[in-house]
């Protein structure tokens, strides 16, 4: 058991942790995007630009958090992300999954909850950068399936939402409805967090009682040609129950957790 | 230019191929959500299909208020006269 004074260390790192992202969304959304605008080149060229600003911010993020005492990480296999075209789906425990997956992924695109567009601080990241919303439906999938025939990696990931400890995966079937569309090659991500921190419900200040280790493995690409044999309706719906049950094999029914919280 | 009962028939075809209903259960009343399971991102997936068979520019825009079948042949109608 730790001491004490490194469990107070590490809630005031994950407090400081918190204000400097709230603080990094502003400062990039109101002085350092507006500023970018004035380099040259087209859209394109300018969200390109703006999303490996964010990667490389979150990467900063990810390096505060590990140096700080607050989490450490391991990568397995982060050569495999960034790839034209390429979609990259992962099980979703914590709140720290996507910045973690954005930090070492060339670039991505992300689909992200609609609230982020509305939060005062992420909604100025989150448009600069091209980010999908993920409602209405109708619209996430088109704008994703786009975004991969431009030839952009996106990431998704499929529970939509933060897993709920004990619950078994429930995976959203749009992620396969747009892979099967326009996926040139589909990656799975395996997040494993031990202890796990900020599950869905969790206030901030509720650190687990030993430093959160996370481990990312990149799995192999998945095999699409099949599925895209049968009609899409009855393909993304075959595609979904096998990658619920591909995780679900991989992590545990319970979504990612190797432990039960607080022991 | 087709006409509602022409566009009412590939709307049956495209609905018994992609999500294999028996035609018996596709009326122009039938609840596309409640009566013939088909959720949002099926619907993607019909608008599609619809696309390529109408020649019609549907965007999912025109689609939001559609709740039954016949809903769905108006919609379509309206785009292919205009």
């Amino acid at each position: 058991m730790e001491k004490r004074e490194t469990y107070l260390w590490r809630i005031a790192v994950t407090g400081t942790c918190f204000t400097l992202f709230g603080l990094g969304g502003l400062i990039l959304g109101l002085l350092v995007f507006p500023a970018m605008m004035l380099l040259p080149g087209d859209a394109a060229r300018r969200r390109a630009r703006t999303r490996g600003l964010v990667q490389r911010a979150f990467r900063l993020f990810v390096y505060v958090m590990n140096g700080g005492g607050g989490i450490s990480y391991e990568i397995q296999g982060r050569e495999r992300l960034g790839r034209p075209g390429q979609l990259v789906i992962a099980n979703h425990p914590t709140l720290v999954d996507v910045v973690l997956i954005v930090a070492f992924t060339p670039a991505p695109a992300c689909v992200v909850k609609v609230a982020l567009f509305h939060n005062p601080f992420t909604r100025r990241v989150v448009q600069a950068a091209g980010y999908i919303s993920n409602s209405p439906t109708d619209e996430m999938i088109e704008r994703s399936a786009a975004a991969l025939r431009a030839d952009d990696c996106l990431v998704m990931f499929p529970e939509g939402t933060r897993t709920r400890p004990g619950q078994p995966f429930a995976f959203n079937r749009g992620a396969a409805s747009v892979a099967l569309r326009a996926a040139r090659v589909l990656t799975p991500v395996y997040i494993r967090c031990e202890p796990v921190v900020l599950p869905k419900g969790d206030s901030w200040y509720k650190v687990p009682p030993r430093r959160p280790h996370f481990t990312l493995e990149v799995g192999d690409d998945i095999d699409l040609a099949s599925y895209r044999a049968l009609p899409p309706p009855k393909a993304s719906r075959q595609l979904n129950a096998w990658l619920q049950d591909h995780y679900a094999a991989r992590l545990g029914t319970s979504g990612g957790y190797n432990g039960t919280r607080g022991s | 230019m087709q006409t509602k009962d022409e566009i009412f028939e590939q709307i049956k075809a495209a609905l018994t191929e992609l999500f294999e209903l028996d035609l018996g259960r596709i009326t122009p009343a039938a609840r596309l959500n409640e009566d013939l399971e088909i959720d949002s991102i099926d619907a993607v997936d019909l608008l599609d299909r619809l696309r390529r068979q109408t020649g019609a520019k549907i965007s999912a825009e025109d689609f939001r208020s559609v709740r039954t079948v016949g809903d769905m042949v108006e919609a379509v109608h309206k785009i292919v006269r205009a």
